[in-house]
Order: structure tokens, then sequence, then C-alpha cells
């Protein structure tokens, strides 16, 4: 090994771009950085009219209303917290699920996924800092989903906001469409239950089933089972994806059927709910959370459920506590902030709006800490619009991640 | 038209970049004897190429009398008589001298201390002391050579064309160039100081179609600029499985398995397809030879009618008696009148124009070469003896894998062998198993021309085509033939040695200057000129 | 459990990482060779220099010794090098190293998938590879453990020489565990928690590691991953490594680079030469016989092209490579007490201008030369 001076050592750290920095490397952010806007929505129900937000160290430190902003300041309209999506859709597609079982809670699928990919950049581009990832989901249970920051560190570890947010799993068509029964020989693995939606629902319970039996009985201990528990004494929240309303029914009932097994405390959040509109009464007796898709114009979704458009204004009408996703992060899709716009057009209020993007689904998963407003001591994670933000005519210019400027409005 | 036979094209506007001419055929009506039409058509041939040789001639004498007596400022604007056709359109008329400690005129003819006036994109004057015009750029380098050429390339061919397998003979490759998402690639080759190349489509078809001689320039973006010849070749390719198509077959576990509908090609396969190029040219003989007897029974046949026509109205008054009275005889008989015939009534019906033929006849001809990619030992054998009757025919081999078999043979009919370097490995069975990295220099110890190219398969193996050739090299092909392969001895199989290929008077400035010898491993190429216009400069290395 | 017992079973028949010794004659002549360039193997080069051999083993290197007399002189008018050494090649040993049915096999041993009389190797003997790594295949999670051989005579140089860990997609499936990364590292992260056999000595670092990856994210993630259980030894695979090159200099690993086709894209080559003057030290793999053997010095000739100095392209195909696959005490370089491998060439090695003239293993002439 050829002995390295420290000279040359800085020569080389010297001579790589900033982005492509290893390994937990923290991106330096500006020391201190205020931003101005016309509005500022703290989503911490205020908005600041005029006002300055104050960043150092990659935190919020103040937001002082009354501001006048110099020429050289960084000022546009409207300033929002940095959105959350919890359904971004970022993996490397079959490589995100361990399909070898059905159950697989123990997959983390931070370990698939691909720091270099491009959806990050898209996401964050559009205002989106804080997403969830999920496995994808051809399992019953496919395993724990982790909240990350979109930009930073190429890192993933670094961009962890908190891992192991959530069980995620499926409930529905999906999980059972690769597999088949094994007509005379089996041929792969896909030979095998479960093949129809009663298959999926008997997996799930099955799976639950076999944790109770577990708990106390070391004996019976299984891969996954902790962190069933986990999920059934409500430490770590239930993620189902459940498009139709025979879905959203059946992750209702598992929960209280679960309920009266004697964990009650069992957290549910419905993804791509587009037919939550239908069942309020149920999810709201259990205190279920919904995630909606992504808007259609027709309204037709998989498993040929209806998204109607006013299914968010109604949701939350009833206290559902609801968010939006885009699913979109490849090129062409529609951002998260154009989601809350169709919202908003289906009879959600502008607060509603902001907060199903930022600090209600920052809630879901339990890091509404560190991301989902604009407070004081807060990752200074802010989306820079260039007019009243959820509408069609704006959109967001800029973005600073942590404290840096990502994406300048001015450039 | 005859009157034009001698120097047609020194005037004409230039046809698509070419400086080949059309083939036209206007031969000399004098020859009598229909029957002969091999022979005709010969003094066709002869014709088009002796005015090839007549034009380079004018050129040159033209050039060197200016550039070695007459004091005449030496820019493009001082021959105003002379158009050179096919200029490249450069929109930089600047002027270059290069001073070279040593020049490279083509490999074994070097001269120390010399320096090259390029203007216009073309070499106006080579020697020891030429003076720096005004708003000249002076260069200076260890080495200029000319530039490389790669006669197997699929550099800037769109993958459609590529990809094709169903190639007519008459489709050319020039018109499916994409020249546009390659732009890097282009540079890349050009780095490596390849300016120009022989690309190809269709190398999976049995036809492949007429290949296109092409500079590589990535500016000049407009295929007319870029393509120095359309039809610079017509390739075909024996012994390649084409893709049949997949099938699917039912398993007993009631899945289904896909089944590759490729078949590697057999020894009956080979057979067959020799036999088809060999009919082909023979075709394409016929064609030409249909085409000429045409042409001489129609002129036959209008001599005969004007002779008819005089006769007709010398007696005129006469004839329309006669013919009354047959008329009236023939209705007082109650009969029909039938009118007489002439033998001049029958005009000699005109061959039905078929571009494919076409192209084949030019290839009989000689008139451009046919490129065969073909590897094995008995498939080249097959061809050889097919093709051995066809004269005029000139044959180029690609490929070539087992060529050294038939070594002595190509050597005595000076067939080119376009040698492919490739890496293979050895697990693939397939037309390249006799392939070796010593073929080249086997080939040319044989005395077989040799020329080298990157395989026509893919766009970006051309800018690897100098270290390929090192590797032949290292594999024992000799050095100067290595650079022989990729200059002059790949224009001159092309018929663009009037174009490219060696630094000298009237040919376009595409050179390299180099901190050393070519083809060392080590030398560093400083500037590249393509079409008289640096493309690469040190600050691009 | 069972690669526990087959552990021991195999430590017992070979005690630790003691290589196979060389089978030297008994007596036998001493041979000088003299050449007007002698590259050493670690970047340095002398002219006019002497190499005395006996036994097979290199005694004496210099530029000023005087040849014994009785010695046999060979005198050679151009360039002589330590033999090339490959890093990951199936030669004699296609479709055997692919063991598809389990895909956790830490003991499995590539040096009995080989046949030793092979013409592949007199293949890669023609082009002056004298040494190189049979690897078992990266589409396993833990492949098994490389061998390095000569490629004359079949002799082993070091029966046990990396673990070989496939991290990149090649070890994912569509129908049978792995499917995903995610499963993959869990059961990387299984076997290496509780390790037994072989995996318990990579993880404690005294068997290297060879760590297949594809791309950027394989990459830190195999560098996270070596670093979690502190690994020592080598990534396999370079193309994406331009991005990541702090990080695996961070990392202390080597890296093994991908072979390059003819037409390779400039990106594969702008990363080794980024690893190369970011002071990694890489070596080349070469994929035979799916390659030609020329596709080693080809690759690097593309590097030299595009920035590699000639010296460090030299030294990736000899002490470099040596180094990495653990046998920098036996060959690849040309200094005292190592194994008298050695090429003559007409010329620079580097450059592919070159010809082979003559290759020595052990000391015995086995290609070329006046045979």
């Amino acid at each position: 090994m050829i002995p390295l001076t420290e000279a040359l050592l800085a020569a080389i750290t010297a001579s790589v771009p900033a982005p492509t920095l290893p390994v937990a490397v923290e991106a330096t952010p500006v020391a201190e950085m205020s931003v101005y806007a016309d509005a500022v929505y703290t989503g911490a129900g205020e908005t600041i009219e005029n006002a300055m937000v104050v960043i150092a160290d990659g935190k919020i430190t103040a937001i002082t209303p009354g501001a006048e902003p110099g020429d050289e300041d960084l000022h546009v309209a409207a300033i929002t917290p940095g959105m959350v999506d919890l359904s971004a859709r970022i993996y490397p597609d079959g490589y995100s699920v361990e399909e070898t079982e059905e159950v697989t809670p123990w997959i983390r699928v931070d370990l698939s996924l691909d720091p270099f990919s491009r959806d990050w950049d898209r996401q964050l581009r559009n205002g989106v800092t804080s997403v969830v990832a999920s496995p994808y989901d051809n399992n019953c249970i496919g395993g724990l989903s982790v909240a990350l920051k979109t930009g930073g560190s190429n890192s993933i570890e670094a961009r962890t906001i908190k891992s192991n947010v959530a069980l995620r799993g499926a409930i529905g068509s999906q999980p059972s469409s690769k597999n088949h029964p094994a007509f005379g020989r089996p041929t792969d693995f896909y030979s095998r239950r479960p093949t129809t939606r009663m298959g999926v629902e008997w997996t799930w319970r099955k799976a639950m089933y076999d944790a109770l039996q577990a708990e106390g009985d070391k004996e019976r201990a299984f891969d996954g089972l902790p962190q069933l528990l986990q999920a059934l004494n409500g430490d770590l929240p239930v993620f189902v994806q459940a498009w139709a309303t025979q879905d959203i029914r059946t992750a209702v009932f598992l929960k209280e059927e679960m309920a009266g097994e004697g964990k009650p405390n069992m957290q549910l959040i419905i993804d791509a709910g587009a037919e939550a509109w239908r069942e309020i009464d149920f999810l709201v007796r259990t205190g279920t959370a919904v995630v909606l898709p992504p808007y259609r114009a027709s309204g037709r979704t998989t498993d040929g459920a209806f998204f109607a458009a006013d299914c968010a204004a109604k949701l939350d009408e009833a206290g559902v506590p609801v968010a939006l996703s885009s699913h979109n992060a490849k090129a062409g899709g529609e951002t998260l902030g154009q989601q809350a716009a169709h919202a908003r057009r289906g009879g959600l209020s502008f607060d509603s709006a902001l907060a199903a993007v930022t600090i209600n689904p920052a809630r879901m998963v339990g890091i509404d800490d560190r991301v989902g407003s604009i407070e004081v001591g807060k990752d200074a994670d802010l989306a820079l619009w260039n007019g009243t933000p959820f509408e069609l005519t704006s959109r967001v210019v800029g973005v600073v991640l942590d404290g840096e400027l990502v994406n300048d409005p001015r450039k | 038209m005859t009157g034009s036979a001698d120097l047609p094209l020194l005037s004409d506007p230039p046809s698509y970049g070419t400086g080949r001419p059309p083939f036209q055929c206007e031969f000399p009506i004098a020859i009598a004897n229909p029957a002969d039409t091999n022979r005709l058509s010969l003094t066709g041939v002869t014709r088009v190429r002796r005015i090839k040789r007549m034009r380079s001639k004018v050129i040159w004498s033209s050039l060197v009398s200016l550039a070695c007596g007459l004091s005449v400022s030496p820019m493009g604007s001082a021959f105003p008589g002379l158009e050179l056709p096919g200029a490249p359109a450069s929109e930089d008329p600047a002027v270059y001298v290069i001073r070279a400690e040593k020049l490279i005129e083509r490999p074994g003819v070097v001269h120390e201390n010399t320096s090259v006036l390029i203007s216009d994109g073309r070499i106006l004057e080579i020697g020891p002391d030429i003076a720096l015009p005004d708003g000249a750029t002076e260069l200076k380098g260890a080495v200029v050579c000319a530039s490389f050429i790669d006669p197997w390339s699929a550099l800037g061919v769109d993958n459609g064309v590529l990809a094709d397998t169903k190639m007519a003979e008459s489709a050319r490759t020039a018109d499916g160039l994409n020249l546009f998402d390659v732009d890097h690639l282009f540079q890349e080759a050009l780095r490596a100081g390849v300016t120009s190349a022989r690309v190809q489509g269709g190398w999976q078809g049995k036809v492949c179609g007429l290949g296109a001689f092409v500079r590589l320039d990535p500016t000049l973006n407009d295929p007319k600029h870029a393509v120095l010849l359309p039809d610079a070749d017509l390739a075909m390719s024996v012994g390649h499985s084409v893709n049949r198509g997949a099938t699917f077959q039912r398993m007993g576990d009631g899945t289904f398995q896909m089944i590759s509908g490729d078949r590697p090609t057999d020894v009956f396969d080979r057979v067959s397809e020799i036999e088809a190029v060999v009919s082909s040219v023979e075709a394409g003989e016929a064609y030409r030879r249909a085409e000429v007897e045409y042409k001489f029974k129609l002129k036959e046949w209008q001599e005969a009618i004007a002779e008819k026509q005089e006769e007709l109205e010398d007696d005129f008054k006469k004839a329309k008696k006669d013919r009354d009275k047959k008329v009236k005889k023939a209705k007082e008989d109650g009969k029909e009148h039938k009118e007489s015939k002439y033998k001049e009534d029958k005009k000699p019906r005109e061959p039905k124009f078929n571009e494919d033929k076409a192209a084949l006849a030019r290839v009989a001809e000689g008139e451009i070469p046919l490129v065969v990619e073909v590897h094995r030992s008995s498939a080249i054998r097959n061809l050889l003896a097919g093709t051995e009757r066809f004269s005029r025919l000139r044959l180029v081999i690609a490929g070539g894998s087992e060529a050294l078999s038939c070594a002595e043979d190509l050597a005595e009919r000076g067939i080119p062998v376009i040698v492919w370097p490739s890496l293979r490995g050895t697990t693939k069975k397939d037309e390249f198993t006799g392939a070796t990295l010593s073929l080249a220099g086997e080939l040319a110890a044989a005395g077989v021309p040799v020329l080298l190219g990157s395989g026509g398969r893919d766009a970006d193996t051309t800018r690897d085509l100098p270290l390929l050739a090192q590797l032949a090299v290292g594999h024992g092909l000799e050095k100067e033939q290595a650079l022989e392969a990729l200059t002059i001895g790949a224009a001159r199989a092309f018929d663009v040695a009037d174009r490219v290929g060696s630094v000298e008077l009237g040919k376009d400035a595409d050179l390299l200057i180099l901190d050393g010898m070519p083809l060392e491993p080590f030398t560093k190429i400083q500037y590249v000129f393509c079409g008289g216009r640096p493309a690469v400069t040190p600050e691009d290395n | 459990m069972l690669n526990g017992l087959l552990a021991v079973a195999l430590a017992a028949i070979f005690p630790g990482d003691t290589d196979i010794p060389s089978p030297t004659a008994a007596v036998e002549r001493m041979t000088a060779f003299q050449a007007k360039l002698v590259h050493t193997g670690d970047g340095s080069s002398i002219e006019d220099c002497v190499i005395l051999v006996k036994g097979g083993v290199i005694t004496q290197v210099g530029a000023n010794i005087k040849v014994p007399s009785g010695a046999e002189l060979i005198v050679h008018d151009g360039a002589l090098s330590p033999g090339l050494i490959a890093l990951q090649s199936e030669d004699g040993a296609v479709g055997e190293l692919n063991e598809s049915t389990r895909t956790v096999m830490p003991e499995a041993e590539a040096r009995y998938a080989f046949n030793p009389e092979h013409k592949d190797f007199s293949r890669a003997l023609g082009v002056g590879i004298t040494t190189l790594v049979l690897a078992p295949s990266p589409r396993s999670l833990i492949g098994g453990r490389t061998a390095v051989v000569k490629t004359s005579g079949g002799r082993v140089v070091k029966p046990a020489a990396q673990l070989m860990l496939g991290l990149s997609s090649d070890a994912l499936n569509r129908n049978k565990f792995p499917t995903s990364y995610a499963g993959a590292m869990g059961e990387l992260e299984k076997q290496f928690s509780n390790p037994e056999g072989s995996v318990s000595r990579a993880a404690g670092g005294s068997l290297p590691v060879l760590m297949d990856v594809n791309d950027r994210a394989e990459t830190l993630r195999a560098i996270a991953f070596a670093a979690r259980f502190d690994l020592k030894g080598a990534l396999y695979g370079s193309y994406w490594a331009e991005d990541v090159v702090p990080a695996i200099k961070e990392s202390g690993l080597d890296v093994v680079c991908t072979p390059f086709n003819v037409g390779e894209g400039s990106r594969g080559i702008r990363s080794v030469v980024g690893l190369s003057k970011a002071g990694v030290r890489i070596g080349f793999g070469l994929e035979a016989p799916d390659r030609h053997p020329e596709s080693l010095r080809f690759g690097v000739a593309l590097c030299v092209r595009d920035g590699l100095s000639p010296s460090a392209g030299m030294k990736a195909l000899t002490g470099d490579a040596a180094a990495i696959a653990g046998v920098s005490g036996r060959v690849g370089r040309i200094a005292r007490g190592l194994d008298a491998d050695l090429v003559l060439w007409s010329a620079d090695p580097v450059a592919l201008s070159s010809t082979v003239k003559a290759v020595y293993i052990d000391g015995k002439l086995v290609h070329g030369g006046n045979q």
C-alpha cells in the first residue's frame, strides 16, 4: 500500500465534487441562512405574513414576522414545510421484496435502496423532503419501512430519519398475483398459497396468531416474531396497502379481531385507500389513518377501486387522519403538491390539505418531532413556492433540506 | 453526351458528395458488334476508371505546378477554374501550415522536416519551406501522417438499419445514417485518430445493402457533407444464424418454456448461401448485358426508322397511290384492308428496371467492390471458386476467420481481407471459432492485402481500432502493414484513395499530428485534422 | 453445523493458510536471465538487469550482477516482466464454479473445479499470464473460496485465497432465495453474526473476501458490510466506481476491475483511472474463457490511453494483483525468494504491439523461446 501524505489525501478529498460524498459524511450546511416569504405556512396552525425563517446548523432557529428582505436576500412568495410522502415508491422494483416467503416481517427495505436513483432528486425538486420507503407489495407482510430524507448524503444510513417506522404489507389481489397452484409437480416457489383474497387474509391472520401463540413461548419463536409482536402491541404501525373497500374492511376487521385477542393497541395505516370514503364509519371506529393514492381523472384505480374526488375532504370532515401521496417518482408524474391541489378541488380546506402533505404523514410514522412543520428546533426542510401553495398555477421553485439550499429559486 | 466523355466531372456539380460518377449507359456507339456485350461493357468500365485517374492527374499536375513555380497565393481562391467535387463544406476557410519533423506521406514514404499547407479542407502544398500566409495558423509536430480509416464500422448507422435482416441490394446505408445521438462516439473515434469509415447496415442479413464511406466529423451533421461515397460497396454475409423467432413449448408441469429459434449455421447453409452470392453476381451481369443489348438494338432501330422515314418522304405520293389502290381492291373483294407490316414497327423493348439488379450489375462490373463477410474456410473456398469467372468482380472478404487456408488464392487474386482482431472467448461456438489474433499477420505474410476493421457491429468499437491494430502487431503483423491497412490500403479498397488515406497534394486534409510514430503505444495524438479542420486539439486530450 | 464440521475437517488437511510448497527439483542448474529492461512488478524498472534463478526461485536481481560460471545464460534483447496475474477467471473450469443449487457454500473450494491440463491455460500462457484466480460464481451469496493457480502444471499457489461474496444483483434470483437485497443482506448478516469455518476466518480478517458488486449502491452497501464485520479484501466490479472513489479509498478495500471489452464505455475506464489515481490498489479480472486472455492487457491499454500511467498499469497486472490475491510472497514481482515466473517481451508489456517471446514458470520454459 502506498503511504499517502496528508496533503495528497487532502487533494483527493478536495477534488471530489460535493454531491458524491461518501458514507456518513454529513453535507456541511451553511452556518446560518434566512429565507423571506410573503407568507409562511408553518403547518403548526399558523400563517405568518411577510416573515423570515432563520436557519442555523440545519435547524430552524427563528421565524420572524414583519421582516423586510433586501435585494440580495432569498425571497419567495410562500414557504411551506418540506412535504412528506408516505408512499413515495422509491425502490429498485424487483429487488426490494423477499418473495421466497409471503410473510417476511424482518426484511429491511433500507438495505435495498439505491441512493443514486434519480427518483430521489425528482421528489426533492418537487418539495418532498421526507419519504417513507417500503418493500414492494408482492408479499402479504413485506417487511419494515424506513423514513428518509430525499437528499443530502449518498449514504442511506445518513439519510435515514428513522428506521423501522412501520410494518408494511398488502391486502388485495397483488400479494397473490404471482402465485399459482402446483399442477402436478411444483415449478418454483410461486407454486404456493395464497392465490386468492381469502388466502391473503388467512396468511395475515395466521401470522398474527402465530405471533400471539409464540409471545410467551420461546420454543415457538420464528423469524419476524419480534416485528409482529411490536406491531400487535402498537409500537410499530401496520402500514397496509388496501385499495378497494373489501380490502379496507379486511384490514379493519383484522385489527378488531386482534383487539379481541388482547391486543387493542395495534395502529393501522391504510395505504392507497382509494375507497376509504365508503368505509368512514369503520375507520373512525378503529382510529385508522389513511394514505390516499394519487388522483385519477376517471376515478378508476387498482383492484377496481373508485377513488372519489372528495375522498380526502370526507375523511377529513369525519376526523380520520389523512395523508396524500404521489406514488410517483418517475418523470412526468404528478407531484405531491399537485395531489394537494386536486384534494382542494375535492373540497379539502387549505389547512387540511397542508396538513395532509406535511404534519399528518409525519405524525402517522412518528417522525413529527423532526419534520412536518416549521417550528423552532425542527429540521430546516422547506418548500419554497412561487405563489399560493396547492394551486395548479403555482409550483415549488426552491427547496431547503437540512438547512441547505439544494434548489435555488434564483437560478 | 458522348462528346463530354473525357472530363465531365471536373466541372459537373458534385453529386451527393461523391467523386464517383453514377453509372451511365453511354457506350461508344462506334463499336459495331452488339453481340459482343462483354467487351462493350468492359469498355464502359475502363472508361469510368480512366476518368478517375485522369481527374486526379489533372489536379495533381495543376497543383504541383502552382506549388513549385508560380508565386500565387496558396489560397483556395487562387484556383478559379478548379472546382473540386465534393469538397467538404467548410464554414471556416482557415489556413494551416503544419511543420513536421517527419512527414509520413504514406507507409514507407517519409520526408524529414517538411511542411504541409492546408486551406479550405485540402492539402494545397507540401514542401520544405512554405511561407506562412497572412492569417494562417502554424502548428508544429514531431510526426505527421494520414489519419486512420475504419473499413468496417457501424458508427453513425441508425440502430434499426444495423439490425435490419432484410436489406435489399440497393438499400443504401447512406440513407440510414443517424449522426445525432452518437456525437460523443464520433468525438472519441476522432480522439483515437480515426476520421473516416466505411459504414454498413444490416450485418445480420444475407444481403446487407450498399455501404457508405463517411467522414467522422460531428460538426458536419448534414449527411450530405459527411458522406464521401454513398455507394462504397455492396455487402453480403454468409454463415450467420439469424433469429428465426422463438417458439414456446409446453412442459410437463403446465408451464411454457421458450425455445430459441436460432440455429447455428451448418455446412449446407453455407453452401447455399455462397451459391446465392454467386448467382446474385450472375444476375447482375445478365442485367447489365440486357441493358447494353437494349441500347444497341434501340440505336439500330432508330437508325432503321430514320432510313425508312427518308425513303417514305421521298416516295410519298407513290406510296400513297399504292396504298389507295390496295384499299380499293380490298373493298371490291369484300375483304378488310390489312396494312403491310415493317420490321421497323417493332421497337426493342427496354428491360424492366430493377434497382437491386442494377446494384448487382455495378458489382459484377467491378464499379463497386463486393464485401462478403465469411469466416469458415470451406465457405471461403467455395466463394473463391464460384466467383473466379467474374473477371471484373472486386471481391473483399470481411472477417475471414479461417481465410489462412485460402491465403495463396487470395494473394494471387489480390483479394483484400478486412480482419477484425476481436477479443473473443472460446465458450461460444459460432462462425468465429477459428479466429485468432495472429490472422492479420499470417495473411499479410502470405501476401494477402490485409485491412483492419472494428467489425461493424457496434458503433463504439471504431474508436478502439488503433488499439486493435496494435494488438494485431503484437500478434505478428508488421507495423508498416498495420499502418497501411488503416490508411491508404482502406482508402484504395473503397475507391477513396483520391480523397483520403495519405498526405498528398490535392487530397482532403485528414491527418494526424503526433508526438511519436503512429501505432506506438505511448505516442500521443496532438491534433486530428478532419476535413481540413482540427477536430481534436491537445486541449481535448 | 455442517459448515463447521467441514471447516474442521479441511483445517486438519490444510492447517492455517500455509501455501502448498512448490515441488523443487533436488539439484538444479542456475539460470541467468539478462534483459535490456526488467519490470520488477512494483512499478519500477531496471535497465540491463540480470536475474539469477535457482530451483525455480529468484535468487538475485540487479543491474551489476556477475553471472556465475556454469550458469545457463539467457540473453533477451527486450523487456522482461513477472508473469501477469488475472484476478478472476474460469479457465479450465467452465460451468464448474457456479453451484446454483444453494446460495451459501462458504466451504466450497474452487481449486477442486479445474482441469489443470485444459487448453484454456495454454491460451493464457500465450499472452503472458502465469497466475490466475479461479473464483466461485458471484451468483451465490457466499460462493466459496477462490484458488490461486499457475497456468502451467496445475500448481495451486494458494488453495483458499479469498471468500467469494455475491453482493450484486447477480446473486438475486427471480424464483428462489434470495429475491431481494434485503433478503440477501439479512442472510449474510446472519452468517457473519454467528460465523463458522471460512466465514469466521473472513470475519476475523484472516481470510480476505472478494465482494462482487455492480452499481454504486451495491458498492456502498458492500463497503458498509465490510466495515461492520471488519472484513479485509477486495471489491470485484469497477464500472461505477468513479462516483464512489473516496468511499472505496477510505474503506481500505482493494478493487478487482471488471475486464474491458473492445468499445468499452468511457465511464468504466474513467473509474479505473480514478481509482488508481486516488491510490486504491487495483488489479484486473479476466472472466476467461468467455473472454480472450488478451482482454487483460487490452483493459490496461484502454486505461493507459485515457490517463493511467503505464507503470501503474504494469503494477495492476503483477505486484498489486499478487497482493490482492494474497500471494505477494510467491509471485507478482521480480525479487529475491519469489517464484521465477518470467515473461520475455519484444517491448513494453503494457503495449499491445509487444509480443510474448517466452514464458517461464518456476524457472522452466513453458511457452515460446526455443522449445
